[in-house]
């Protein structure tokens, strides 16, 4: 009898303990108001509903995670990444294949997941500019952005090669739809890299962060800027003479992605299934002027409509814009990185 | 380069270094004052220094001796007052122009130049020819007997080595006029003693108007042809060594120059007297309110036999003896209980026939060496 | 000597010669090994801090992006001519930024070192004061006063001074008044200490020589106080070669250095060697100049020596 009951609180115990351990994931993001926004909108509500404890850290995105596999020391459950280094980092072997079976994306704009990586929030790639400057009336499309003699004054561009390349292409008469197959060669990558050149005596600033644009544009000390729009709407928030339209802009996303090996696997798909769903992704505008991924969010009556027409995923702005091609940045950016570094130091 | 040249004979050295010769300056300081705040490092110094004269500024630290020689060099600049160097008024001249030489107490040798490179380089400020830098730090060099070390660091020499270079630097461009700021002041005592003959017969060379400053009296009594004592930013006593030593302005002038025994005096009459004891004197009595007898140690006799004329003798008790080497040192205790100090050579048996504690003995005093003096301490 | 040290020996016969000798043998022996015991921790640290990971560093350099020992990091670098740009920016850079550092601080050192004792040490504090506050913040806040609507323009325009906003910043200009602000102490701090330490008397002396001030300031006063400034040189132009955040904000990402471009491969390439080989590269140019360096000062001794 006495033994029975030993053995009970034995096995309740074991499996109270197995349950604790599942239900563990440590997430990495970029800090800052961006994992802020993602944390209230997402991760502390669908921590709430499920029990699954949530331990948040900050990371320096996808070469920590190549540290920790390579090392066979992975800590991390869940990261946050950019979708062109997630595409990358899966290329490499770095990351999990998520389960769809369990991850519902039946609602999901198409392109906005990959075999490694669910989308969290969608944001463009913009021009904006400042409306001292030149008013309601700003440029309206690359071209514009690149007629320095209709819209006199100083650019800021961007330092890296992501998201640099289209709007040359497109300024230099290139179809929105024909720009990656332009691109898919060191000629075309050559051609929009000479329009840049073109435009380089105008471009004070080459900028290499998200704050940085968003402060240039505050400062005033450029006139126009290529960006992320969710900056430049928290700029004007700030008061900030700074507008920006969706014509021609890149469309790009954010992405969830589980490292190979991590610890809490089973787990992290679970949440990363919790999180994709529109009851969570509502919330994020609420936070950051970021759209979600998930098309379902904008039925849900949380976002109104005047919200929703600012968002880059709303259906209106969405169809403005270029969707970035994962598939062109696996293949090329490495070597178009090397190009844009030549050109950056002539 | 100037090795090549060979050793200087010494007719070369004279011709090299002939001109100073001739033209040595007189130095004029009058009514020279210089306060910092309420403390007068010079207080209405007035000095005439005669053409070619070695002079030695004498006096305790603090005393404004090296204020003085700053003053001479221009390093420091007076409220007030005025130097002549010659006809030349240089109060207001800056240093690089007064054209006078001068060896640093830490001989301030320029590290990055060699031996020959800072013997040379007041002859390189005078745009002198080459060939003639070379042969004139070579001759420089062999007055102070450090000929072939042209070539040598700073840092490879002795202290005494080192002096020897600050002297011909300060000598190569001829200056009529040679400050030396405590020059041997680093040095062993065996080689102080040995280059203060060598700066004195250098002197005699040379011939230049020379202001030493020095705070060793010995030294000063060495070389001088005539010692200022300084004290509180004031000249005590200008005289020549034996005046200093023997005839003593005062009693600062007695104290810091050898040792004495001072002895309350009054007058009485016409007469100096010594507790009711009338004293022979060779020099009159200064006109002062209060009076010493100065008397030096190794003038004192200690009487057996009947004293001689005149000579003025003081019953005492014998206290102990110190031996020194070369001399012995008798205290002995007077009436008034005023120690009286007694030196005398150390020969064969000297020392052994002394008296011993407690004995009565008599010591005289010749007139000559029963010096009167002004008895407030400046 | 000799002869004098053989009949010391015989006045030491009677001594039993072999008295404690073991003993004091095994106390000497005893008291090196506690001396080295003493700084083993210290050579354990170097290994472990230092000679490790460069070593480490070298290693990873020569892994190709397939995990393969390869030269591809290197080959990089000589064909695509944007890293040759980028070594010469940094030595640029760096060059620019020590000499202006000289031609400001050994002014400044050399009014510092005349001042009377209490007042040099409380202009030393101030000379110091941009050493407790945040890197980050000091580089922030020279974009903050140079930028086009930033305080210089916008008193130098009001005062009417220069009527068009002046570029100060975004450019080579502000990234060198960056930089030069920051490397201003570690070229003072040497050269100060090296100055104070030059006696009075040496430039009395050569004023009493007949130099005037000018002439005993380059004949003395500078020959001597060159060990600082070639120390604090070398200094601020080996921190100027690895130097990240000022050039990166300051330079507006037309001053690309090798430090920015290491950052960028690791970002780029999927794997550590491409960044490594840069940091090799840069390694081993430093280390060269170090050696010239080093050369050249023993060469100056010698020359000074022999003047």
């Amino acid at each position: 009898m006495k033994r029975l009951t030993i053995l009970t609180v034995a096995a309740g115990l074991l499996a109270t303990t197995a349950l604790a351990q599942e239900k563990r994931v440590t997430i990495a993001s970029w800090g800052g108001s961006y994992q802020e926004a993602q944390s209230k909108a997402l991760f502390q509500p669908a921590a709430a509903n499920t029990g699954i404890e949530v331990k948040e850290e900050s990371y320096g995105g996808m070469s920590d995670v190549r540290l920790q596999v390579s090392s066979g020391q992975v800590t991390l459950d869940i990261v946050a990444s950019g979708s062109g280094s997630a595409a990358r980092a899966a290329a490499e072997g770095l990351l999990e294949e998520l389960d769809y079976s369990i991850i519902d994306v039946s609602d999901f704009y198409p392109g906005l997941y990959t075999d490694h990586c669910v989308g969290g929030d969608v944001f463009s790639t913009v021009y904006a500019w400042n409306t001292e400057t030149y008013g309601a009336d700003g440029p309206q499309s690359w071209a514009d952005f690149w007629d320095v003699e209709k819209f006199p004054g100083s650019r800021a561009y961007r330092g890296t090669v992501a998201g640099a390349l289209e709007p040359a292409l497109m300024a230099d008469g290139v179809a929105p739809e024909d720009v990656y197959d332009v691109l898919g060669s060191e000629e075309g990558i050559e051609r929009a890299l000479n329009k840049i050149r073109e435009l380089r005596p105008h471009i004070a600033v080459f900028w290499t962060s998200g704050a940085q644009h968003a402060q240039l544009m505050k400062d005033g000390e450029v006139d126009m800027t290529t960006g992320w729009n969710g900056r430049f709407d928290n700029a004007a928030k700030d008061g900030a003479q700074v507008a920006y339209s969706f014509n021609q802009a890149l469309l790009d996303y954010d992405c969830f992605a589980i490292p190979k090996g991590a610890p809490n696997k089973d787990t992290a798909m679970a949440f990363l299934a919790e999180i994709s769903k529109p009851e969570y992704q509502d919330d994020l505008p609420t936070y950051i002027t970021y759209g979600p991924t998930n098309k379902a969010a904008y039925e849900t009556g949380v976002i109104d409509a005047e919200v929703a027409a600012g968002l880059p995923s709303s259906p209106e702005n969405a169809a403005l814009q270029l969707p970035v091609s994962l598939a062109w940045y696996a293949e090329w950016e490495t070597t178009a990185a090397e190009m844009y570094q030549e050109m950056l130091t002539e | 380069m100037w090795q090549a040249a060979g050793p200087a004979t010494g007719k070369e050295k004279d011709r090299v270094l002939s001109t100073a010769n001739t033209q040595a300056l007189p130095i004029s300081v009058s009514h020279v004052t210089k306060t910092y705040g309420a403390v007068h490092a010079l207080d209405d110094v007035s000095l005439e220094i005669e053409s070619g004269e070695f002079l030695t500024l004498l006096g305790p630290s603090g005393s404004g001796k090296t204020t003085l020689l700053m003053v001479l060099a221009g390093f420091t600049r007076p409220d007030h007052g005025s130097l002549k160097f010659g006809d030349r008024e240089v109060i207001r001249t800056p240093p690089h122009l007064r054209d006078v030489g001068m060896t640093f107490q830490s001989y301030a040798l320029f590290p990055h130049m060699s031996v020959a490179g800072n013997v040379g380089y007041p002859l390189r400020l005078r745009n002198v020819p080459k060939a003639e830098i070379a042969e004139r730090v070579a001759g420089a060099l062999e007055t102070v007997q450090l000929g072939g070390f042209g070539e040598r660091r700073i840092d490879q020499l002795s202290g005494g080595q080192r002096q020897r270079v600050a002297v011909a630097r300060a000598i190569v461009f001829e200056p009529r006029i040679l400050l030396m700021d405590e020059p041997l002041s680093a040095l062993d005592k065996k080689l102080r003693d040995q280059m203060q003959i060598e700066l004195r017969s250098l002197h005699e060379k040379l011939g230049m108007t020379t202001v030493y400053v020095t705070h060793d009296q010995r030294e000063a009594l060495t070389m001088s042809d005539r010692i200022a004592v300084v004290n509180h930013g004031r000249i005590m006593q200008l005289a020549t060594p034996r005046d200093l030593y023997e005839k003593p302005a005062n009693r600062f002038v007695a104290d810091f120059i050898g040792d004495s025994t001072f002895l309350p005096v009054t007058r009485r009459g016409q007469q100096i007297v010594f507790e009711d004891q009338p004293l022979n004197h060779a020099a009159p009595a200064p006109e002062a309110p209060s009076l010493l007898l100065m008397a030096r140690p190794e003038r004192i006799h200690l009487l057996t036999g009947t004293p001689q004329e005149r000579m003025n003798t003081f019953e005492a008790v014998a206290q102990q003896v110190i031996y020194q080497g070369d001399s012995y040192l008798l205290n002995a205790q007077l009436h008034n209980g005023e120690i009286m100090s007694l030196r005398g050579a150390v020969r064969q048996g000297t020392v052994d026939g002394l008296p011993s504690e407690g004995d009565r003995i008599r010591l005289g005093l010749a007139p000559e060496d029963t010096v009167i003096i002004d008895g407030r301490e400046s | 000597m000799q002869a004098a040290d053989t009949p010391q020996r015989s006045y030491e016969t009677p001594v039993p010669s072999g008295m404690n000798a073991a003993g004091l043998r095994r106390d000497a022996r005893l008291e090196r090994l506690k001396l080295f015991g003493l700084s083993s921790p210290a050579l354990l640290l170097v290994l472990v801090i230092l000679v490790i990971p460069v070593g480490w560093l070298f290693y990873v350099s020569f892994i190709g992006a397939n995990g393969q020992f390869s030269l591809e990091n290197y080959e990089r670098m000589i064909t695509r001519k944007s890293y040759a740009r980028i070594f010469v920016t940094t030595f640029q850079v760096s060059l620019l930024t020590t000499g202006l550092c000289i031609l400001i601080g050994y002014p400044l050192a050399y009014f510092l070192s005349q001042l009377p004792s209490r007042l040099a040490s409380l202009c030393l504090i101030t000379v110091l004061l941009p050493f407790w506050t945040s890197l980050l913040v000091r580089t922030y806040a020279w974009l903050v006063l140079l930028q086009k609507r930033g305080l210089v323009n916008d008193w130098g325009i009001s005062l009417g001074l220069w009527e068009e906003p002046i570029k100060m910043v975004h450019n080579m200009t502000g990234t060198l008044i960056g930089m030069v602000h920051i490397m201003l102490p570690f070229l003072i701090l040497p050269l100060y200490s090296t100055m104070k330490s030059i006696n009075r008397d040496y430039m009395n002396a050569a004023a009493n020589l007949g130099a005037s001030p000018r002439r005993a300031f380059w004949n003395v006063f500078f020959p001597l106080s060159t060990p600082g400034l070639f120390a604090g040189s070398l200094m601020v132009f080996i921190l100027c070669l690895g130097f990240f955040v000022t050039p990166a904000v300051l330079g507006g990402g037309r001053v690309i250095m090798v430090s920015m471009q290491i950052v960028s491969n690791i970002e780029l390439f999927v794997n550590w060697g491409a960044a490594s080989a840069l940091g090799v590269v840069l390694l081993v140019l430093t280390m060269a100049i170090l050696w010239i360096a080093s050369r050249f000062l023993r060469l100056d001794q010698i020359a000074g020596g022999g003047h």
